[in-house]
């Protein structure tokens, strides 16, 4: 049977010109398990790192929530290493991710689902599925998602593995976003205020939490010159 | 024990052998001692092929198997090597009659040892290496002894296979984190020098980079100095003009 789920998803990637472009990578998730969208979250040292893709706005809302916040679905599925469940995001049965889950409803995910990026031992990320309906995963879908995760995990590594040393694989940078603008307006912030660079990123940060907005967008500002931090 | 219950107990112990952070070492010893107590074989050794394409001497059940593989290596002739190199098995070869290894018959004679067999350790095109089977009595290894033998070898390969394929996709993804920070780092510095000398951050980065060539660094050197503030942006202005 995993078999069968993997030359399915298989096929399914060569129908659209293969793991070529990481952006195929979640239009086949988004296909084959049904999901109204879906995201690839890498992380390192606990962090999100970037996005790999993203299939609609929702996705990728859904991504920089997490990666504002540090917390939700994908954060959680790849720190524990397991599929981590959420079908009724507005409704919970135990509440978490505070800080993620309101505004990732409003922006339309009732439920959210996160399935660990990895190959063996090694952790690479998250698959990030979400749906504008709430209820479970049936059997076939949890199970398709793992094989998804596992192709997700194995397509990364490849297009890395042929980037010339030191580089990010140009077909990661061009179909993801790694918010480079973030890491930018964090050099900018730590020479206007004589801080380090880290300092600078939790500056950012805890700016974005107070006043309600996505560390992106406020990163952009500072990098446009539109908004000075104090 | 019986041998049916003996070989399901093995499946069993190499499956729990094949954890996260397994030892290869420790499974092919464990492979190789239990062939000798359900086969009926007085040894059993394991080579495999290393990254250069030579073979190594892995696992052995006793000192006088691994000093007769060695040999076997040193002089480049024996049943272990004609397997790894056909991809074939090599059965039932009693010593006492056989001719066609001139160095190699003496020394396992010496050795003990009356009869050897070797079984291929391969998945699809792989050849990763061989099981050597030694006898101290003339005459064939039972069809299921060979059976069993082949199945715990197939089952030691493909446990091999998936630990080389773990170790590569390690290597690639500390690249990936590895290129991650160091972009992370440039994206940085140009913040600091976009800001300390007015330029946008298109700008701020062919300065980085023109400074970077002009000195022979590294980009990402640069970066980590103008980060630190080693580097002033007056220091990186001067030295990005023309060629130093």
């Amino acid at each position: 049977m995993a078999g069968n789920r993997l030359l399915r998803i298989l096929a399914e990637l060569t129908a659209r010109g293969g793991t070529g472009s990481s952006a195929r990578l979640c239009e086949v998730s988004v296909d084959v398990l049904a999901m109204t969208g879906a995201g690839i979250m890498l992380m390192s040292e606990d962090t999100p790192r970037g996005s790999v893709c993203s299939s609609n706005d929702v996705s990728a809302r859904i991504e920089e929530l997490q990666y504002t916040f540090g917390e939700g679905p994908c954060v959680d599925a790849y720190r524990q290493d397991r599929p981590v469940l959420e079908p009724d995001l507005a409704k919970p049965a135990t509440a978490r991710w505070p800080a993620f889950t309101p505004p990732a409803v409003a922006a339309g995910a009732e439920a959210v689902f996160g399935f660990p990026v990895r190959v063996g031992t090694i952790r690479l990320g998250a698959l990030n599925l979400y749906r504008d309906q709430p209820g479970v995963l049936s059997d076939d879908q949890h199970a398709d998602a793992l094989v998804m995760a596992d192709v997700a995990a194995r397509a990364v590594l490849a297009a890395q593995a042929k980037a010339p040393p030191d580089e990010l694989a140009a077909e990661l940078e061009t179909g993801g976003d790694f918010r480079f603008v973030v890491h930018q307006a964090s050099g900018m912030v730590a020479a206007q205020l004589g801080i380090g660079v880290g300092e600078a990123l939790v500056r950012l940060r805890a700016y974005a939490f107070a006043n309600d907005r996505m560390l992106s967008d406020v990163a952009e500002d500072v990098v446009a010159r539109r908004l000075r931090l104090e | 024990m019986a041998r049916e219950p003996m070989l399901v107990r093995t499946f069993v112990e190499l499956a729990d052998t094949l954890v996260d952070d397994f030892d290869v070492v420790e499974l092919l010893t464990l492979l190789v001692d239990r062939c000798v107590e359900i086969l009926d074989v007085s040894a059993a050794g394991l080579m495999l092929v290393a990254p250069g394409g030579d073979l190594r001497v892995v696992a052995s059940s006793s000192e006088a198997m691994r000093v007769v593989e060695l040999f076997e290596l040193q002089s480049q002739e024996g049943p272990c090597l004609d397997c790894y190199r056909s991809g074939e098995p090599v059965l039932n070869q009693d010593l006492g009659t056989v001719d066609r290894w001139s160095n190699f018959t003496p020394v396992a004679l010496e050795a003990g040892f009356r009869s050897v067999h070797a079984l291929p350790m391969r998945l699809r095109g792989a050849i990763i290496g061989a099981l050597n089977l030694f006898r101290t009595d003339e005459g064939p290894l039972d069809a299921n002894d060979v059976l069993a033998a082949q199945a715990l070898a197939d089952v030691a390969t493909i446990a091999i296979l998936q630990h080389r394929a773990a170790l590569e996709a390690q290597v690639v993804n500390e690249q990936l984190n590895h290129a991650l920070n160091s972009r992370v780092l440039i994206e940085q510095a140009k913040g600091v020098l976009a800001e300390r000398a007015g330029l946008d951050m298109e700008h701020a980065f062919a300065r980085l980079r023109s400074y970077a060539r002009n000195n022979n660094r590294q980009l990402v050197d640069v970066a980590q100095d103008v980060i630190d503030g080693t580097l002033s942006a007056e220091a990186i202005d001067s030295g990005s003009h023309g060629r130093a």
